[in-house]
């Protein structure tokens, strides 16, 4: 009971520290515009920079690098065990948290090796073309809503460029790249293998995660990600805002598999394949090998925002968004709006972790089946049956009656279980019984 | 324990693959809010915690222990009498009986009492014995008993795994109505003393005991042969 008070205690606190959190990163970048405008530039690039600092280097790293300890916690839970905890401050294990500082000491002081036959330029090029791309994806999603600080209109996020998606689908065709590199300069026949696994399965996904948006794209007739959130605030049935997976849920679940898959962890983690091959980084050591690492779950965070802000419904807060929006003052009210996409993006890590944990890696064959023989002629359907909609009914009605039908055949389908565990072990028992007695 | 799997192939529903895994996801989802929210029931006896909120089954090991079966043959101890000095009187039958050789007992008198021995020294070198409890067993006295139900807590340096009497004496006293030094209590008289040690001199100067009448075999010598094996392997 007292771990229960605690939780909730806890979770109260994290999320009133991100309205917090958010109110202060708008200051800064309304500062950064401030700045700008005296120095005589367009204000925008003061708060880019400011953003660049608070969302990428200081939210985007702290959320990754807090998820390679909430990995641990998160999956101990799951398998009725605590998890990391011998760490101790002042008597407490802090939920696992100093194991942060444990993990980098480590990944720092290890010894760097290298193969002796490694390609010199392409080994050491390659967790940074792991890691950069990755960490450039953030910057055109949006994390909050626009708001007037100190005069100036700024909003937090890095970039808002009109070709949003395609920077999107540009920079995570590109990290494909860091891992093939990386298996092919290590010169180790593992290390190459899961270079190329990597490179086919990513390059296979991408076509999927690809189309899987263009009905999104049809549905809100842009590809800008900030204004694709907006237009996510607007009513289509009676109250209800035109999510994107309201719109489009077979394209959220096409979306999301496939991100995963970019993702290169379990189910799909084959290029890693830790008991077989160790995979394209197998010759990396020390912080090169910890860049990687990093990048892995700096995916899992950026493919979580990229979800929540295409299909999410980004920074709305969904419930209760015309009461705040008109009792909270503007700044307040922003700092919600960013806690909330914050609170999304927390809630699909911790989803994309509780898949990782729950499901066994597929063989090859699997991945590339479902991904050319379920996800690509989903997403081929849902975009037959989007474009159509959008045609027939411009107001999107249509398409989120269509939506509405989708999840309600999705659940309907998920609980009408065919057989249950125990009758059907109930009657093979009888059958074993009957097969032993007829020998 | 073991269950049977159905071996029919997946129906339509099944073969859908995402259905399947939207269930699974929930169970694992119900599984770990149950295992996040609500503390662990930490009873060392596993089986029996309660697991209706928290299903953790871990023992936190060094500082929760499970508890042994009570036949469990944990570290050694040696049982003390009441009044706290060891029931051992050094009769070296566990010595004896020890496969590994890991006991090493030198015994000595007790002050004023012309019958009773008790080992000056007490050695078991943990490192070489095998657990097998043979010691417990052989025990006459029922003075040797492996019932700590702890392992020999590890050591940085072979020296600490050698355990003598002042660390193996430990553990509840026992006693027994028939013990002999419960009985004996009077006091016996000088002269009686001194012929009783005489009598119980190991070998008398002429021996007349079986063994060393009978051809080719003698205690004395066999004792004496070993000593100058023993010096023989000093040189």
């Amino acid at each position: 009971m007292k771990r229960f008070v605690g939780m909730w205690l806890v979770i109260g606190a994290v999320l009133v520290g991100m309205v917090l959190l958010f109110q202060g990163f708008y200051l800064l970048a309304g500062l950064g515009a401030v700045v700008a405008a005296r120095l005589g530039a367009p204000p925008f690039y003061g708060s880019a920079i400011a953003n660049t600092i608070t969302l990428m280097a200081v939210l985007l790293m702290t959320v990754a690098a807090l998820l390679t300890v909430a990995e641990r916690k998160w999956s101990a839970a799951m398998q009725d065990r605590i998890g990391a905890n011998r760490i101790r401050v002042f008597g407490t294990a802090l939920g696992g948290v100093p194991y942060l500082l444990a993990d980098a000491l480590k990944m720092l002081t290890k010894e760097a090796t290298y193969p002796a036959a490694r390609s010199r330029l392409l080994f050491e090029l390659a967790p940074v073309m792991a890691f950069a791309p990755t960490f450039a994806l953030f910057a055109v999603v949006p994390v909050g809503p626009e708001l007037e600080v100190f005069g100036q209109k700024v909003a937090l996020v890095v970039a808002n460029p009109d070709v949003g998606l395609l920077w999107i689908f540009a920079l995570a065709g590109l990290s494909v790249y860091g891992t093939t590199l990386a298996g092919w300069a290590s010169n180790n026949r593992a290390g190459l293998l899961g270079g190329v696994r990597a490179a086919s399965q990513m390059i296979s996904y991408e076509v999927s995660l690809g189309m899987s948006l263009v009905g999104v794209m049809l549905a809100y007739r842009t590809i800008n990600l900030s204004d694709m959130v907006l237009l996510q605030g607007n009513a289509v049935l009676g109250p209800v805002p035109a999510l994107g997976v309201l719109l489009q849920p077979l394209g959220f679940l096409v979306f999301f598999t496939s991100s995963f898959a970019e993702t290169k962890r379990a189910p799909f983690d084959l290029p890693e394949g830790e008991s077989e091959i160790v995979g394209y980084f197998v010759e990396y050591s020390g912080m090169k090998f910890g860049m990687m690492f990093l990048a892995e779950f700096m995916e899992v965070v950026i493919l979580a925002g990229v979800v929540t802000a295409v299909f999410l419904g980004g920074w709305h807060p969904v419930i209760f968004e015309g009461w705040l929006r008109a009792n909270l003052p503007p700044m307040l009210f922003a700092g919600v709006c960013a806690a909330s996409f914050l609170v999304k993006v927390i809630l699909l890590c911790w989803l994309q972790l509780i898949i990782r944990w729950l499901l066994p890696r597929f063989r090859f064959d699997q991945i590339q089946a479902l991904c050319w023989k379920m996800l690509l002629p989903g997403a081929l359907l849902n975009l037959f049956v989007t474009g159509a909609a959008v045609l027939l009914d411009p107001s999107l009605q249509l398409l989120a009656w269509i939506g509405v039908a989708e999840i309600v055949a999705i659940f309907g389908v998920t609980a009408a279980a065919a057989r249950t565990p125990e009758a059907s072990q109930h009657g093979h028992d009888q059958g074993h019984a009957a097969h032993a007695a007829g020998h | 324990m073991a269950y049977q799997i159905e071996n029919q192939p997946a129906d339509v529903r099944e073969s859908l693959y995402f259905p399947e895994i939207f269930r699974a996801i929930g169970i694992v989802v119900r599984t770990f809010w149950r295992n996040a929210f609500f503390s662990r029931d930490a009873n060392p006896d596993v089986i029996s915690r309660d697991l209706s909120h928290s299903r953790v089954t871990t023992i936190q090991y060094p500082e929760e222990k499970m508890a042994y079966a009570p036949g469990y043959r944990g570290l050694h101890r040696l049982v003390p009498r009441a009044d706290g000095s060891p029931r051992c009187v050094a009769c070296y039958m566990c010595a004896t009986a020890c496969p590994a050789q890991c006991i090493y007992i030198e015994a000595g008198e007790v002050e004023g009492d012309p019958i009773e021995k008790v080992p000056t020294r007490f050695v078991i070198d943990e490192l070489r014995c095998v657990v097998c409890g043979f010691c417990v067993e052989a025990c006459p006295k029922d003075a040797i008993r492996m019932d700590t139900g702890e392992h020999p807590p590890p050591t940085y340096d072979r020296v600490g795994q050698i355990y003598d009497e002042k660390r193996l004496l430990r553990g509840p006293p026992v006693s027994y109505d028939y013990d002999p030094w419960l009985r004996r209590s009077a006091q016996i008289p000088d002269a009686a003393m001194k012929k009783m040690r005489d009598l119980a001199r190991p070998f008398a100067k002429d021996a007349k005991d079986e063994f060393s009448q009978t051809p080719g075999f003698s205690v004395r010598t066999l004792a004496s042969e070993a000593k100058g094996r023993a010096e023989g392997g000093k040189q």
